[in-house]
C-alpha cells in the first residue's frame, strides 16, 4: 500500500506553564492512499488537530509531517499554502463557499488561483457525481446545506489532490443530505482512486470509511477496518466508561 | 480564545478612533474657527487701549481710505491732504494741548542691500511722519531713536530686519520725490503689535512732507491731543465747529472702532470660508460613522437578537446604539474642541505665511465655542449612527437562534426614485441657469442648487451606479480569480461602497471644480492680456506703485523701440461711484492698447474729454456728448464723455488725457510705460536695452507678455492652493473613510479569507485582493465626484462668464493627476487592512463560530 500522509512522532504542545496543553502526544500514523479513513475519538482528542497538521494548515510542535513525499515542518508558508493549494482539498463543516462566487467558480477556485485551468473531463465527471450540473451558476446563498457541502466536496476533489481532509463534513446536514456527501466520498475512493481523511465524531459517518483511528488524549488508541456503525459505537462507549 | 478576543478588542479600537478622526477633524475646525475669533476680537480691546490721538482731523474726501494696494489700479492712490494753515487754528481752539502734523502715505519703498524692493505685491509700502508726543503716537521707538532730519529714518522692526538693516546702517529709499539713501536711527513697534505685512517707513515730518507728498504746505492729517478733563467728543465738537472748510473730525474712539470694523469684516470672510470648509468635512465625516455603525451593528446582530429574545424592546436596542454613539460624539468633540486650539494658532500661522501678522493674542475659548462643538459633534454622530441603530432595532429575536445571519438587504428602489427625481431637478435647474445667464444672481443661484441637487442625486444613486461601475471597471479583471474575488467584493455591499466613495467623491467634486475655475480664468486672462494689449513690454511699479516720471524719461528713446508713451492714473467718483481715471498719452496710447469701442471714438482726446467702459456708463445713465460732473481728490471738475469702450483687462473705468490728471491736481507719478517694439527688431536686444535703462530704478519691474500673465497667475495660485489645502483635508478625512470600510469588510470576512488562505490562496493574493477592492472604490469615488466637478466648473464659469471668466479651460493634466492620486490614495488605504488580512490565522478564521 501507498502511503498519502504520514506523521512521525508528531506532538502538538499548546500555552506554557500552567496553561499547557499537549494536544498531540507523539503520534505515529499513516495514511493509506487510495483509502477512506476516518479520524474519531472525544471532544478533545485531538483529532481536529492531527488533521490540521497532516494537512498543513498548522504548525507541529516537534515530529514530522509528510504529504506525499513532501515533509511539511521545513517548508515556508508560502510553499504551504502551495502545497495545498495544489495537492490537498478541504471540506469544512460550514462556511465552505465564497459567497461571492458561484457553484462552478467555488469549485474550480483552487486552480483558478494557481491560474491553470481545470482537466475538464474530470471536471464533468466530478459534477455528474455530486449531481450539481443545474445549478452550477447559483450562488451559495441559493443552495441547500446539502447542496453547499456537495460543492465544496467537487472542490476539493476536482484538482485532483494528493489527499481531501474533510472535517465533520455532515456535522450540519440532516441525514438523508449527510448520506449523500458520504456517499459521494465513498464513490470518488472507489471509483476515482481518491484518498480522503475525515474527521467525525457520528459512528454512521465513521462507518462509509475503510478504517477508523481512534483518539484520546491526543494518542492514537486504536484503529479498526471495515467498521460498522455499530462497531464504531461499541468502541466509543469503551471511551466513555473508561473516562468513567 | 484570550487572544482572538484581545484582537477583536484591537480591531474595534482603530475602528473607532478611524471614526473619531473624521469628526475631529471637523469639530477642531469649527471650533479652530471660533477660539480664532473670538481672539482676535479680544485683540481689538487692546487697540482701544492703545495710544492714539484725541481727535484727528484729515480732509473730508470720499478718497480717504484709499490705499487698498494691489493690483495695477492701485497706481491711483492719492492720499487727499489739509493745507498747514490749519494747524495753528487747531492749536488756537480752547481744550487743546497740542496738534501735531502728519503725513501718511503710501509709496515708500525700501530697497535691501542688493536694491531689490522689500516686501511684496499686495501690502502697500507705507511712511509716516513721526509724531513727538508719545502720549497720542500709536508707534514706540523700542530701539534707537526717533528720525531727525532729512537724512535719518525709523524702520518697523520686521521692515530692517527684511531689509537686513541695523540701527545706524544705511538704508536706501525710493519714494516719488526720488531715492535717497538715509540712515537708520531707530527700530519701532505698533502699539498693538501686528502688520498687514506692509512695510513702514517713519521721516521726520518735513522729510515726509517732501519725499511723500512733494511739497512742504500740506499735511495728511493733523493729530490732536486734549487737556485733562476735556473728552475727546467734546473736544471734536469744538473742532468741528472752530475749523473751516469741509473736515473730517474723528475721535480716536471712532478711529479704532473703524480699523476693528475693517479687520472684522475681512475676517469675517475668511472666517465663513473656513466654517464652510468644516462643513464640508462633517458632512464627509457622517458616511464615515454611517458605515461604521451599520457595521458594528451587522456584526453584533445574534447579541442584539438575543437582546431582543430575553426580552429588550426595540426601542433598547434602538437607545443602546445610539447611546454608544452619542458617547463617541462625545469624545469626539472634546478631542475636537483642543484640535480647535491647535486649527487657531495654525491659521495664525498661515495668514503670517500670506503676509497678514495679526496682534498677538491670548486664547480666547468660549462657552459658546465648546457648546457649538458638542452639539456637532454628538450631532453629526447620532445623525449618522440613526439609521443602523434603527435597522439594530428591527433584528427579529429569532436571528439568534439562526447560525449564520445577514441584515436583510434592503431593497435600493427608494434610492433610486429619490436619485432620479433629484438628477432631473439638478438638470432641469442647469439648463435653466444656462438660459439666464444674463441675470448673474438668478443664474448663479440655479446652478447652486443644481449642483447641490446633483451631489444629493449622485449620492443617492451611488449604490446602483457603483455596482454598474465596479461591473464595468473590473470587467479587465475578471480573467484571474484574485480580480475576480475583489470585484464581487466592491460589488457585494452597494450602500457601503457607495457611502464610501461619496465620501471620496465630494472632495474630488469640489477640487476639480475649483480647478477648472482656476484653470479658466487664468485662461480668461491670459486671453485678456493677448487681446488687449499690443505693448511688448511694459514697466509697472515692483509692488504696483507708481513711480517717477524720470523712468519714462529714461526709457523713451531706447533704441529698437517704435511707440514707448505712459500712464497715469488718479482716483475720481461720479457721485457715489468711486473709479479711476487713467491718464494717457492720447494717440501713443492706441498703438499699445487695444481698446474696442463700443460707441464714440477715443482718438483725439482734449484735456477734459474721456472716455469710460460701456458698463459704467450703463451704470451711470450717461451718454455721448453728455457733460459729468466729477469729484476729484483735489476737488470738483467735468468730463465730456467722447465713447464707451469693452471693458477688458487691466484698464477699466474712465481714460483721459493726461493734461486732464494734470489739470486736476494729480502727482506727476506714472503707473506704467508701455513699449512696443519696432518692426523687425530683436526682442531679446530690446529687452537688454531696455533693462539697460532702467537699472538705476530698482522700484519698477519690466515685463513682458509673459511674465505679466504669470504674475497675475501667481496671485490667483496663491488663492487657488489654499483653498485646495483645505479641500485636501475633506479628501484625507474621505480616504480615512476608504481604511475604515476595508478594515471592517476584512473583520467581517475573516472567515471567507480564511477559507481562501486554507484553499491555497497566498498572502499575497489576499493583498492584491483588498488593494484592488479599495482601488475600484477610490475610483468609482473619483469617477463620480471629477465628472459633478467638471460638469459644474464648467457651468459656474459659464454665470461667470459676464464678471470676466470668459475662456472655459478644462485642467486636464490636473484631472488625470487626480485619477492618479484616487488609485495611489487608494493603495495606501488598503496597505494596511491588507496586511490584516493576509496575517489572519487560517485555522482561527475557518473554526470561528
Amino acid at each position: 500500500m501507498t502511503i498519502a500522509a504520514r506523521a512521525n512522532s508528531l506532538s502538538k504542545i499548546y500555552g506554557d506553564g500552567d496553561t499547557r496543553v499537549t494536544a498531540l502526544d507523539a503520534v505515529d500514523v499513516e495514511i493509506g492512499a487510495q483509502q477512506f479513513t476516518a479520524i474519531m475519538g472525544p471532544s478533545g482528542s485531538g483529532k481536529s488537530t492531527l488533521m490540521h497538521c497532516l494537512a498543513g494548515l498548522d504548525s507541529v510542535t516537534s515530529g514530522q509531517v509528510w504529504i506525499g513525499d513532501t515533509e511539511l515542518s521545513s517548508l515556508s508558508d508560502k510553499e504551504l499554502t502551495r502545497l495545498r493549494r495544489d495537492s490537498v482539498g478541504f471540506v469544512f463543516q460550514a462556511f465552505n463557499l465564497v459567497p461571492t462566487l458561484s457553484a462552478i467558480e467555488n469549485i474550480t477556485l483552487p486552480m483558478d488561483i494557481a491560474g491553470r485551468k481545470a482537466d475538464p473531463a474530470w471536471l464533468d465527471t466530478v459534477i455528474d457525481t455530486v449531481g450539481l450540473r443545474d445549478r452550477l451558476s447559483h450562488r451559495p446563498s441559493e443552495l441547500s446545506g446539502g447542496q453547499q457541502q456537495r460543492v465544496a466536496c467537487a472542490r476539493a476533489l476536482a484538482s485532483r489532490p494528493t489527499i481531501v481532509f474533510a472535517d465533520e463534513p455532515t456535522g450540519n446536514l440532516d441525514s438523508k443530505s449527510g448520506a449523500e456527501v458520504l456517499g459521494f466520498l465513498r464513490r470518488s475512493v472507489d471509483e476515482f482512486k481518491q484518498t480522503i481523511v475525515m474527521v467525525t465524531h457520528d459512528p454512521n459517518a465513521a462507518s462509509y470509511a475503510d478504517r477508523v483511528l481512534f483518539l484520546a488524549d491526543g494518542r492514537v488508541v486504536d484503529e479498526m477496518f471495515s467498521p460498522t456503525s455499530a462497531s464504531v459505537l461499541e468502541r466509543m462507549k469503551a471511551f466513555d466508561t473508561a473516562r468513567a | 480564545m484570550f487572544r482572538a478576543a484581545l484582537r477583536s478588542l484591537g480591531q474595534h479600537r482603530v475602528r473607532l478612533l478611524l471614526t473619531l478622526l473624521a469628526v475631529v477633524v471637523g469639530v477642531a475646525f469649527v471650533a479652530g474657527t471660533f477660539i480664532f475669533t473670538d481672539s482676535l476680537k479680544q485683540s481689538f480691546d487692546a487697540l482701544f487701549s492703545a495710544p492714539q490721538a484725541d481727535v484727528t482731523i484729515s480732509a473730508d474726501s470720499q478718497f480717504a481710505s484709499g490705499g487698498q494696494g494691489g493690483g495695477p489700479g492701485s497706481g491711483a492712490d492719492q492720499t487727499p491732504t489739509i493745507p498747514v494753515s490749519l494747524l495753528p487754528q487747531v492749536s488756537a481752539v480752547d481744550g487743546v494741548a497740542g496738534a501735531y502734523g502728519m503725513v501718511t502715505a503710501t509709496g515708500a519703498i525700501v530697497l535691501d542691500k542688493d536694491g531689490k524692493p522689500v516686501g511684496r505685491a499686495g501690502p502697500p509700502d507705507r511712511a509716516v511722519s513721526w509724531l513727538p508726543d508719545a502720549s497720542i503716537n500709536a508707534l514706540s521707538v523700542s530701539s534707537g531713536q526717533a528720525p531727525q532730519g532729512s537724512n535719518q529714518v525709523a524702520l518697523l522692526e520686521s521692515t530692517a530686519t527684511s531689509a537686513g538693516v541695523g540701527i545706524g546702517d544705511t538704508v536706501t529709499i525710493e519714494t516719488s520725490g526720488g531715492q535717497q539713501s538715509y540712515t537708520v536711527t531707530g527700530l519701532v513697534t505698533r502699539g498693538i503689535g501686528g502688520s498687514d505685512g506692509g512695510t513702514l517707513t517713519v521721516f521726520d515730518l518735513p522729510t515726509a512732507q517732501r519725499q511723500m507728498l512733494g511739497n512742504t504746505t500740506t499735511f495728511t492729517s493733523i493729530a490732536v491731543k486734549a487737556m485733562p478733563g476735556v473728552s475727546q467728543n467734546e473736544l471734536a465738537n469744538r473742532l468741528s465747529k472752530a475749523l473751516p472748510g469741509k473736515l473730517k473730525v474723528e475721535t480716536g474712539a471712532q478711529r479704532s472702532a473703524d480699523i476693528a470694523n475693517r479687520l472684522q469684516t475681512a475676517f469675517g470672510f475668511i472666517n465663513t470660508f473656513l466654517l464652510a470648509f468644516a462643513l464640508i468635512a462633517l458632512f464627509v465625516a457622517i458616511f464615515l460613522i454611517f458605515n461604521t455603525f451599520s457595521m458594528l451593528v451587522a456584526q453584533r446582530t445574534r447579541e442584539l437578537a438575543l437582546l431582543r429574545a430575553v426580552g429588550a424592546s426595540r426601542g433598547q436596542v434602538r437607545q443602546s446604539v445610539l447611546a454608544e454613539a452619542a458617547v463617541l460624539g462625545l469624545i469626539a468633540a472634546a478631542i475636537g474642541v483642543l484640535g480647535g486650539i491647535a486649527v487657531s494658532q495654525g491659521l495664525r500661522l498661515l495668514l503670517k505665511v500670506f503676509g497678514a501678522d495679526l496682534p498677538s493674542a491670548p486664547l480666547v475659548i468660549q462657552p459658546r465655542t465648546i457648546i457649538v462643538s458638542l452639539i456637532l459633534g454628538i450631532g453629526v454622530t447620532l445623525i449618522s449612527a440613526y439609521v443602523p441603530a434603527r435597522r439594530a432595532a428591527s433584528v427579529p429575536p429569532v436571528a439568534a437562534m439562526r447560525d449564520d445571519v445577514s441584515m436583510p438587504a434592503k431593497n435600493l428602489r427608494i434610492r433610486g426614485i429619490i436619485g432620479t427625481v433629484l438628477i432631473v431637478i439638478a438638470a432641469l435647474a442647469a439648463y435653466s441657469a444656462t438660459r439666464n445667464v444674463n441675470d448673474n444672481m438668478l443664474a448663479t443661484r440655479l446652478v447652486g442648487l443644481s449642483a447641490i441637487c446633483a451631489l444629493i442625486g449622485v449620492i443617492a444613486l451611488a449604490p446602483i451606479l457603483g455596482r454598474w461601475f465596479i461591473g464595468a471597471c473590473g470587467l479587465p479583471l475578471r480573467g484571474n480569480a484574485i480580480g475576480n474575488l475583489a470585484v464581487e467584493n466592491g460589488r457585494r455591499n452597494p450602500r457601503r461602497t457607495a457611502a464610501t466613495a461619496s465620501a471620496l467623491a465630494i472632495g474630488l467634486a469640489l477640487m476639480s471644480a475649483i480647478g477648472v475655475l482656476a484653470a479658466s480664468t487664468k485662461a480668461s486672462v491670459a486671453a485678456v492680456v493677448d487681446d488687449t494689449i499690443g505693448a511688448d513690454f511694459i514697466v509697472l511699479g515692483a509692488n504696483f506703485q507708481p513711480f517717477r516720471p524720470e523712468v519714462f524719461a529714461a526709457v523713451k528713446d531706447t533704441p529698437g523701440t517704435s511707440t514707448v508713451t505712459y500712464t497715469r492714473q488718479i482716483p475720481l467718483a461720479v457721485g457715489d461711484d468711486q473709479g479711476v481715471l487713467t491718464g494717457i498719452q492720447s494717440g501713443k496710447f492706441q498703438q499699445v492698447f487695444n481698446l474696442t469701442m463700443d460707441s464714440g471714438t477715443a482718438d483725439n482726446l482734449l484735456p477734459g474729454d474721456a472716455i469710460v467702459d460701456s458698463d459704467t456708463a450703463k451704470r451711470l445713465g450717461i451718454s455721448l456728448g453728455q457733460n459729468v460732473p466729477v469729484d476729484y481728490v483735489s476737488g470738483p471738475g467735468f468730463l465730456i464723455l467722447r465713447g464707451t469702450y469693452k471693458p477688458a483687462g487691466p484698464i477699466t473705468g474712465w481714460i483721459s488725457d493726461v493734461q486732464t490728471l494734470t489739470d486736476a491736481g494729480g502727482r506727476e507719478l506714472d503707473s506704467a510705460i508701455y513699449v512696443r517694439s519696432a518692426e523687425g527688431s530683436d526682442p531679446t536686444t530690446v529687452k537688454a536695452s531696455l533693462d539697460k535703462e532702467l537699472a538705476g530704478f530698482p522700484a519698477v519691474k519690466l515685463q513682458d507678455q509673459a511674465s505679466l500673465k504669470d504674475q497675475i497667475n501667481q496671485q490667483f495660485d496663491r488663492v487657488f492652493g489654499f483653498i485646495y489645502a483645505l479641500l485636501a483635508l475633506a479628501v484625507i478625512v474621505a480616504f480615512l473613510g476608504i481604511v475604515n470600510t476595508l478594515a471592517l469588510s476584512v473583520f467581517e470576512r475573516r472567515r471567507e479569507v480564511g477559507l481562501l488562505r486554507a484553499v491555497g490562496t497566498s498572502r499575497s493574493q489576499i493583498r492584491r485582493m483588498v488593494v484592488i477592492e479599495s482601488v475600484l472604490i477610490a475610483l468609482f469615488g473619483a469617477l463620480i465626484g471629477l465628472s459633478l466637478g467638471l460638469i459644474y466648473g464648467t457651468l459656474f464659469r459659464k454665470v461667470l462668464e459676464s464678471v470676466g471668466i470668459s475662456k472655459l479651460a478644462i485642467p486636464t493634466g490636473q484631472i488625470v493627476w487626480f485619477v492618479v492620486l484616487a488609485v495611489v490614495g487608494g493603495i495606501i488605504a488598503a496597505l494596511w487592512p491588507a496586511f490584516t488580512a493576509s496575517r489572519l490565522d487560517v485555522l482561527k478564521a475557518i473554526a470561528s463560530n
